[in-house]
């Protein structure tokens, strides 16, 4: 019995290793065709049989510690493709996104190695998320002209090329909030803040902003997890900030402002994109979150009134999915990338590098509302390239998201005015 | 036959029968048995091949399997051989890792670098640096054994995260990470695709420095350290009463097997070309115990094959939920296939260490005694 459980176990693993060594080939693979992740046959799950098939690879997180970003991303995603292709797809093409998932368990060798495997497959990478991540394969996807839009808001993708960044960038967002704080009568500011390219990357926007308007300013990092963030408060205690810049997790944003509150601060709180969830208000400090807190972002609203906005709600309520920022980015992503790959199809150039070239000749990209002004300017340099624009919300039970729109979309003079020479989490 | 075949290297051997030692010179040499010569031989001949048919995200996963493997048989020397537990290993892998990329980094870069880009020189450099970390925590294993030694270790990690996560001119930082060394060879940088494929270049690269390292550590092993080694670790106060030199030898199992940590470190993330701090985790040491204990303790063949299983597992377990139909690919049905891959990785350990204990170097011994006694086996 051993021997035979020992046997199978012995010719399981022979077995997938043959499956998964195939032989070298040396000719373009990934279809009939000499396009890499271009078929004329149809997608795997098709709308229309007679259209060929345009893969998109998707590296994300869908186990590690950013699943709650990368699952949602994906789905949104996913959602928003399934619409463009039941709408007719893309001139003979459909699109598919899902074929080619892959999960980068959140570790930057991880994301190289299941890119290793994808990479002959897809025409480009519809979703490649984390700044480390992405910059473990920069160098790869711009010799292989792979066009990548990356899950990652850091300042950095606006002096990359072959890169198609979606929404303001955590550091313009935080000069602006900055900008919206001193509107609001405030003298002093603090970030707490994640390290990192996600956390540093909104510290020096808050710091360069309370600069330019000659504000205290008081730097507090933090580390990630609820029990961690004591230190924190204290700090916060003892600089006593009029506004609070928070670019941590929704946990880590609950235990500070709740923390903060209980004894007896009384600043206000705004927080990066990913310190939202609505699921904070159900902890004990949702009362003090409701009160004090609000959140940056360039996307607008789950329920805000446009037509991007109208199908993606529809497409969710169908897919049961619950209100969800990372799905309504992971949504309002796909038009950009479809702005590319219509542009390369007019082109009449639908390869790796006609693709590359149509999104470096983009100089905006229709939204239906839900990509925040001055999006996708590719053409442009850095400075022209960079979205601006933020707006805040605030915590409001009667909306599906919780949050309704407090201060519209906005470009502060800081961020209006100030020169992108290098990415900001670098200037820390 | 034995005519056939030079007299100087039969060692005295009996044709058809390679266990027979009839000389303590035959007993003691790198390849005590003829089959054993010729296999190897063969092994490496087939392995040098591969690359002209496998594809090159195989070739890529294979690579990492050496530069690991390397890394593993310094754990092995440490742990398997002289029986110090060691969870420290990533750390030295980290230093490894980092001195590799300053020393090859551009000078006028962001982060510190002083163009050096003679790989062999910072391979080596990287060792070195490691091997000091290393000779600077040996003599904690001096007062400490067991448990408390592997939590003494463990700190080591912590400490590392630390320091890498916090120097940015040195790492880049948290999340951010610099870029990796790239290892240049008489100025044909192996990164780079040219008459063969980078992922070719670097998998021959990687396969002769575990070649060379390979040779060393064995012998090593079987040199009079290896068995002061093997004394220790059976009980050190026997060998102690011995005459074994207890702090010298442990000494020399840690700076030597940090020295292979810090050679593993400067190459490991030469294929990615990029590494962030936060990778020096205690995952990383875990895993390389997990390959010395898949692989076999104290054996080197056996930490090159537990290397070689754990870079290509997350590639199996990745392929085997897509041959079971019911396992869902979208992540937001469950199970799905990336939890299942997850799982997977725990449950092959967990399977191993049960049916096989002593590694895949086992299965191995088994499979020889079986064909050796054909077809009386039984």
């Amino acid at each position: 019995m051993k021997t035979t459980a020992r046997r199978v176990g012995i010719a399981l693993t022979a077995a997938s290793l043959v499956l998964t060594g195939c032989g070298r080939d040396d000719d373009e693979p990934g279809g009939t065709e000499s396009v890499p992740g271009v078929t004329s046959e149809p997608c795997p799950e098709a709308v229309d049989q007679e259209k060929g098939c345009i893969y998109l690879g998707t590296i994300t997180d869908l186990t590690g510690v950013f699943k709650g970003v990368g699952v949602p991303l994906t789905e949104g995603q996913k959602a928003f493709w399934a619409k463009v292709n039941a709408d007719g797809g893309i001139g003979d093409y459909e699109v598919d996104v899902t074929k080619f998932t892959k999960d980068n368990q959140y570790n930057p060798d991880t994301h190289a190695t299941v890119f290793a495997e994808i990479k002959d497959e897809i025409l480009a990478l519809g979703q490649s998320l984390g700044t480390a991540h992405t910059n473990t394969i920069l160098e790869q996807v711009q010799d292989d002209s792979i066009l990548t839009l990356p899950a990652s808001l850091g300042s950095n993708w606006i002096f990359e090329d072959g890169v198609i960044e979606v929404g303001t960038n955590y550091c313009a967002e935080a000069m602006n909030s900055v900008d919206a704080a001193v509107d609001g009568g405030a003298k002093s500011v603090a970030a707490v803040h994640f390290p990192g390219d996600y956390g540093d990357d909104a510290m020096v926007g808050a710091r360069i902003a309370a600069e330019a308007n000659d504000l205290k300013f008081t730097d507090i990092p933090t580390a990630p997890g609820q029990e961690a963030q004591g230190a924190a408060v204290t700090a916060l205690l003892k600089a006593k900030p009029d506004v609070v810049i928070v670019s941590t997790g929704p946990i880590e944003m609950a235990a500070i402002v709740g923390g903060a509150a209980a004894q007896g601060f009384t600043g206000k709180f705004i927080g990066s994109i990913p310190s939202w969830n609505a699921a904070v208000l159900e902890s004990p400090a949702g009362p003090a979150i409701a009160g004090l807190y609000r959140q940056a972002t360039s996307f607008g609203t789950w329920d805000s009134d446009t037509p991007g906005h109208e199908a993606m709600r529809e497409a969710a309520a169908a897919a049961k999915q619950v209100p969800n920022d990372w799905y309504m980015i992971g949504w309002a992503g796909g038009y950009i990338m479809k702005a590319a790959l219509e542009a390369a199809i007019e082109d009449d150039n639908l390869t790796r590098e006609g693709l590359v070239e149509a999104a470096a000749a983009l100089t905006g990209v229709d939204g239906e509302g839900m990509l925040p002004e001055g999006s996708g300017n590719y053409a442009g340099d850095p400075n022209e390239r960079v979205v601006r624009a933020t707006s805040l919300n605030k915590v409001d039970d009667k909306t599906s998201s919780k949050v309704s729109v407090d201060t519209e979309a906005f470009t502060g003079p800081t961020a209006e005015g100030y020169d992108f020479q290098e990415p900001c989490y670098l200037q820390k | 036959m034995s005519s056939v075949i030079p007299r100087r290297l039969l060692g005295g051997r009996v044709i058809g029968r390679p266990s027979l030692y009839t000389s303590y010179k035959q007993d003691m040499s790198f390849f005590d048995t003829l089959p054993k010569l010729f296999g190897v031989l063969a092994i490496v001949l087939v392995a040098a091949y591969l690359p002209m048919t496998l594809e090159d995200n195989l070739l890529k996963l294979l690579g990492t399997g050496f530069v690991l493997a390397v890394g593993a048989i310094g754990l092995n020397l440490v742990t398997g051989y002289a029986g110090q537990v060691s969870l420290g290993h990533a750390f030295f892998v980290g230093v490894g890792a980092y001195t590799a990329a300053v020393l090859a980094g551009d000078p006028d870069g962001r982060y510190l670098g002083l163009g050096i880009t003679f790989a062999p020189l910072w391979i080596l450099a990287a060792g070195v640096a490691a091997a000091v970390c290393g000779a600077v925590v040996a003599p904690l294993a001096t007062r400490l054994r067991g448990l408390y030694l592997a939590i003494v270790t463990l700190g080591l990690v912590f400490i590392g995260e630390y320091f890498f996560g916090e120097w940015t001119e040195l790492s880049g930082g948290a999340n951010v990470g610099r870029d990796a060394a790239e290892p240049v060879l008489f100025g044909n940088d192996l990164t780079r695709d040219g008459a063969y494929t980078s992922e070719q270049k670097l998998y021959w690269f990687f396969l002769a420095v575990l070649v060379i390292f390979a040779v060393i550590a064995r012998n090593l092993a079987r040199s009079r350290v290896g068995r002061a080694f093997a004394a220790v670790r059976d009980r050190d106060i026997a060998a102690g009463v011995m005459g074994v030199n207890l702090a010298k030898y442990k000494l020399t199992a840690f700076t030597i097997s940090s020295f292979y940590a810090g050679v593993a470190g400067s190459l490991l993330f030469a294929a990615n070309g990029h590494f962030s701090p936060e990778q020096f985790n205690l995952l990383m040491s875990v895993q390389f115990i997990a390959m010395v204990l898949i692989g076999g303790a104290a054996t080197i063949s056996g930490s090159i094959m537990g290397a070689m299983l754990i870079a290509l597992l997350p590639r199996i377990t990745g392929e085997l939920p897509g041959l079971v139909g019911f396992i869902s690919s979208s992540a937001i049905e469950h199970p799905n296939i990336f939890e299942v891959e997850q799982i997977l990785y725990g449950v092959l350990i967990i399977a191993f260490l049960i049916f096989e204990p002593r590694g895949l170097f086992g299965i191995w011994l088994r499979v020889r005694t079986y064909w050796k006694s054909f077809p009386f086996s039984y």
